[in-house]
């Protein structure tokens, strides 16, 4: 996947390191970036202050540019950091261009993160360059006879795209492959609201987008390999507005990076339904969980108050069961046999031993 | 929530108070073993009639009942093929994750999108009301979820697109 910023992470960090070393170190390393561009960057301990940086792109578009770079690229290329930057000839071999980077010139201030990125953005400025020459100088035989054939450009191997140039505008065409198909379900619902932003009113200004899921028109005649997709294709109509002065920069990267922008959407939004997922999953086991734990509170709670249970019991049938023992000690009593026998006594302990009985059972018959 | 909704979870809420009336029942086949009847199916006389309950073509629940065990199959909505991914991940997702449900069966079965098994023991460990009330409320909170995600990925793709459009101007 390419990388939407303009300078190249890996190169930047390693310029950096060059750049911070305390003691003059040496570096020999070689590296590879989306597969096809290859970066060398060279420093001696005998010339700390210099590094040489080679660069090697495959050209933008085979059969309209050659291997080697213009002299319009070489300019922009210059234009980097003019102090800083020079290019050596003859070119290391095996690379495209060799640039002699004086470490010494880079700015002891702050700014020296900016340089270094500036200088990072090499192979952009070279893509970029490329791209403008490409729509600058290509089709100008074919158009004054009315044929206006696609180019096609191969930024990333995998994710060729075609540009066609007409006499009012440019149109940009992305053939759209994923591998997977929830990847193509959430690409086609990000361009349709593409498709729905870039034609409202708001946006006019912006070049309008089409997606279909067929080739559009123009593209008839291309290799069927090329046409042969499973998220359709993306048509951006750039006209003279969208490459005017700075504009054209911007424009140039945007559509170089469409693709890894589209695949950088799918892939943020599938972490985004992931995470989701996850934090779902938390909450409806909960409610679960909480069931579970209602119900062992519920049986803690009953073990708790079986105790108060009984106590409330207890004083609720107190006063049956005073009853019931002063009932059973009136009966001992009664059955107490005294050794001693006094006469009379029987009808005494008849009279004036008697327990009174509880009047609450017992009930007064109406006349 | 809308009214056809409300009556289609209030008849499966009906359908599981009426089914989940569960009970321990050894198996008869293999002697000491104690399985859900519903899964082996190989004693009829301990199956009940499966219900089915249909909201639309797309939205149904099929309660399967035995003697010691009750299976819930459900169908969910998927209007449109967004809607089908992010119905087949969350559910995926979930069904992966069984463990942290208990009741949920790591496959579903055929024709649905996600199942439960119920038996005997859970109705025991948990409380049944409960777990009819989980039942219900999980099919509430799928469609909810569902929903949410869709309009969560066409808010963040609008977003996305217009940055984009944004870089032009």
């Amino acid at each position: 996947m390419a990388c939407i910023d303009r300078a190249s992470p890996s190169l930047k960090h390693l310029l950096l390191k060059l750049y911070r070393a305390e003691k003059s170190i040496e570096i020999d390393h070689h590296l590879y970036e989306f597969g096809s561009v290859e970066y060398h960057i060279q420093s001696k301990v005998s010339n700390p202050l210099v590094a040489y940086l080679s660069i090697s792109i495959p050209p933008l578009c085979h059969g309209v540019l050659s291997n080697n770079l213009s002299p319009h690229t070489i300019e922009k290329v210059k234009g980097i950091c003019p102090n800083l930057v020079e290019i050596t000839e003859p070119t290391k071999e095996g690379y495209q261009l060799t640039l002699k980077l004086n470490l010494n010139q880079i700015p002891r201030t702050k700014d020296y993160i900016k340089v270094i990125e500036d200088i990072s953005t090499v192979q952009s400025v070279i893509l970029s360059s490329q791209l403008k020459e490409i729509l600058w100088n290509v089709n100008s035989d074919d158009a004054a006879q009315g044929m206006y054939k696609p180019i096609k450009l191969v930024y990333n191997p995998r994710e060729p795209f075609f540009v066609i140039k007409q006499p009012q505008r440019i149109i940009a065409v992305f053939p759209i492959r994923f591998r997977e198909k929830s990847d193509v379900i959430i690409a086609t619902t990000f361009f349709q609201e593409l498709m729905d932003v870039g034609n409202s009113d708001k946006w006019t200004k912006a070049p309008p987008c089409t997606w279909s899921a067929i080739p559009p028109p123009e593209l008839r005649g291309e290799a069927f390999e090329d046409l042969s997709t499973n998220g359709g294709f993306v048509s951006f109509d750039i006209s003279s507005r969208h490459v005017e002065g700075n504009r054209l920069d911007k424009t140039v990267w945007n559509l170089l990076n469409f693709n890894a922008y589209v695949r950088y959407h799918v892939k943020s939004t599938k972490g985004f339904i992931q995470r989701r997922m996850r934090k779902r999953l938390e909450d409806l086991a909960e409610v679960l969980h909480q069931t579970n734990s209602e119900e062992n509170e519920q049986t803690k709670e009953v073990k708790q108050h079986e105790g108060c249970r009984y106590t409330n019991k207890l004083v609720r049938s107190s006063k049956h069961t005073m009853k019931q023992r002063w009932c059973t000690l009136g009966r001992k009593i009664k059955r107490i046999h005294f050794r001693l026998k006094i006469p009379g006594f029987a009808r005494f302990r008849q009279r004036w031993l008697r327990f009174p009985k509880f009047s609450s059972k017992k009930y007064t018959k109406l006349e | 929530m809308g009214s056809t909704l409300r009556l289609y979870l209030t008849c499966i809420r009906n359908t599981l108070d009426a089914a989940m009336c569960l009970q321990n029942f050894p198996c008869q086949e293999v002697e000491r073993h104690n399985k859900p009847e519903v899964e082996l199916k190989t004693s009829p006389e301990l199956l009940l009639n499966p219900v089915l309950i249909c909201r639309n073509e797309a939205e149904k629940c099929l309660i399967e009942t035995s003697i010691n065990s009750l299976r819930i199959s459900l169908k969910v909505k998927q209007a449109d093929e967004l809607e089908n991914i992010l119905t087949k991940k969350f559910l995926r997702f979930l069904s992966m994750r069984a463990e942290a449900f208990q009741v949920l069966r790591r496959k579903p079965v055929q024709g649905y999108d996600i199942s439960f098994l119920i038996t005997n023991y859970h109705c025991e460990e948990m409380q049944k009301q409960k777990l009819i009330d989980f039942i219900v409320q999980f099919m509430e909170d799928i469609d909810k979820e569902i929903s949410e995600l869709k309009m969560s990925v066409n808010t963040r793709g609008r977003l996305v697109a217009t940055e984009f459009l944004k870089q032009f101007i």
